[in-house]
């Protein structure tokens, strides 16, 4: 292997590391707040008391780059879990067949939240779903969901 | 004992060290697909960066389909970087970005002429596995999808996904020596 790409190999690992321990950080964190907030609500009542359509509508452009500039509208399917968005207005995604991708949804901590898996070849129509329901149906791994994001993916 | 690379993908969950391990299987002949496309020694390295940036982002996507081996998953990477920056006329890295890594001043612009041959590889295998292989890989379908969608059974739709992958394993383990 070249110098070069032993420096790249480095740089990588240096990262991982951080991301890794950055990573479990927060996960003590997220189960410490579960925790507090299992004991002080009705498990029931958890989910659908704190997200709101307008949170999912938010959640998808913040997750995805291409989706960036659009404003999809979210219908509940299952409170908290799972929401059935649609996208209007000026919408051209450079991918020319969208159906069945899967994009992550992040929140306004900037979190992955969940994820939405595209109906149609146009993007126009998506299903959510939040929490680990998203992980349940593949859309991201146990890892991923929680993760901070510092902006919106690429794909 | 050597692991395989679905083995150090599993251990990355937890484990730097392992993903390393990846790095050091696949940096050579991931520099070796960018290098042959973009014709610049700076940008491949730089693309190189950025496609094992995103394995880790994209780490607990990984299933795998095909005994063991990580490479046509990381080829796939490796396409979508490549092809990425092309359309944005940048090299990608946003990876890096979120990874806090060193990102070298832009070498190059990226030109349509790296696409060039960019789906030989995929599109010498036969119509059936190639349609299965975007179905599953690309479009991340259920195989009831896949099979729903090719109009045969998921028993099915698996075979032909695991053959086409196994034929794009040894096309590019021989196209990258």
């Amino acid at each position: 292997m070249t110098d070069r790409l032993e420096a790249i190999g480095n740089d990588l690992e240096r990262a991982t590391g951080r991301s890794l321990r950055a990573h479990q950080r927060r996960r003590r964190r997220i189960l410490t707040g579960a925790v507090s907030v299992a004991l002080l609500v009705p498990g029931a009542a958890v989910a659908g008391s704190l997200l709101t359509t307008d949170d999912v509508e938010r959640s998808m452009p913040a997750g995805t780059k291409f989706l960036v500039g659009t404003t999809p509208e979210c219908e509940t399917v299952k409170e908290g879990v799972e929401y059935h968005c649609t996208i209007h207005g000026d919408f051209t995604p450079e991918v020319a067949d969208l159906k069945g991708t899967v994009e992550p949804s992040v929140d306004a901590t900037s979190h992955v939240n969940g994820g939405c898996r595209s109906l149609r070849s146009d993007g126009r129509e998506w299903r959510c779903y939040i929490g680990q329901e998203a992980v349940r149906q593949k859309i991201i791994g146990p890892d991923f969901l929680g993760e901070y994001s510092s902006g919106p993916g690429v794909g | 004992m050597i692991r395989s690379d679905a083995a150090l993908i599993s251990a990355s969950r937890t484990d730097a060290g392992a993903f390393r391990e990846l790095y050091d299987r696949y940096a050579e002949r991931v520099l070796g697909y960018h290098r042959r496309r973009s014709g610049d020694e700076d940008a491949a390295h730089e693309l190189t960066a950025e496609t094992f940036a995103q394995a880790w982002l994209v780490r607990a996507r990984f299933r795998d389909e095909c005994d063991g081996t990580a490479g046509p998953w990381l080829f796939g990477i490796a396409r979508n970087v490549l092809l990425h920056s092309v359309r944005r006329h940048a090299l990608e890295q946003s990876a890096r970005e979120r990874l806090g890594m060193q990102i070298e001043p832009p070498p190059a612009v990226p030109e349509e002429t790296w696409l060039d041959g960019l789906d030989e590889a995929l599109d010498a295998l036969p119509d059936t596995q190639r349609e299965a292989i975007r179905l599953r890989i690309e479009d991340d379908l259920e195989y009831d999808e896949v099979a729903a969608t090719l109009g045969t059974t998921p028993a099915a739709a698996r075979v032909r996904v695991h053959r086409g992958l196994t034929a794009l394993r040894t096309r590019l383990t021989k196209e990258t020596r």
